[in-house]
């Protein structure tokens, strides 16, 4: 049975495979993984200059092609992005599930014989 | 992929509990957890200590957010070379 995180990996494999139609993303495929994919966490696939940035920073090998681990920077660099935002979420939303302890409970019911 | 991403950044939230790195004893209860389809020697401590020493860029013998990604991205480029590989085996 795998784990969410290797179900997650998987699925950026699947992902980047899936446009990456010869192992590796030119820069028209990365314009369409970005807009179909990532179309909440990035607004600038409209911009060509934006695309043509990322491009550039993720080609670390300068071929102009983006291959499976120059991708993996473009993960991390989002994962980095997010960590702060879903930590503050999470710290929220325990705090909501929060629930008064039995003992604090029992301290706060009233005792039944009081006026 | 946006969940995905999700999923990579809420699982280490949910091992460090708030603390800013994982420890020794919570980074092996995290492999052993979530990754024990993809990796052998899980269940070894010595291989474990020895991965995270591998990732402890600045020494300071626990795996912090970025060392975290450091592993992911590690293992996310061996499944997929494996994968592609068994691909062309079956193609």
């Amino acid at each position: 049975m795998p784990s969410e995180l290797e179900i997650a990996m998987e699925s950026l494999i699947t992902v980047f495979h899936r446009y990456a139609k010869d192992g590796r993303l030119n820069r028209a495929e990365l314009r369409k993984l970005m807009e179909n994919e990532l179309s909440n966490f990035l607004r600038s696939q409209k911009d060509p200059a934006a695309v043509d940035k990322i491009m550039k920073d993720l080609d670390a090998n300068g071929d102009n092609q983006v291959d499976f681990e120059e991708f993996v920077s473009l993960v991390v660099g989002l994962s980095i992005a997010c960590e702060q935002c879903y930590a503050a979420q999470m710290k929220q939303r325990s705090f909501r599930n929060w629930k008064i302890p039995d003992w604090e409970r029992k301290r706060i019911t009233p005792p039944p014989n009081s006026p | 992929m946006e969940s995905a991403i999700k999923t990579l950044v809420t699982t280490f939230l949910s091992y460090t509990k708030g603390k800013e790195n994982l420890d020794t004893k919570t980074f092996k209860k995290m492999v052993q957890q979530q990754f024990g389809s993809v990796m052998e020697d899980t269940d070894s401590s010595s291989s474990i200590k020895e991965m995270q020493q591998g990732l402890d860029e600045n020494s300071d013998g626990k795996v912090s957010f970025q060392e975290y990604l450091t592993l992911i991205g590690y293992v996310a480029n061996t499944m997929s070379q494996k994968k592609c590989a068994s691909n062309q085996e079956s193609s």
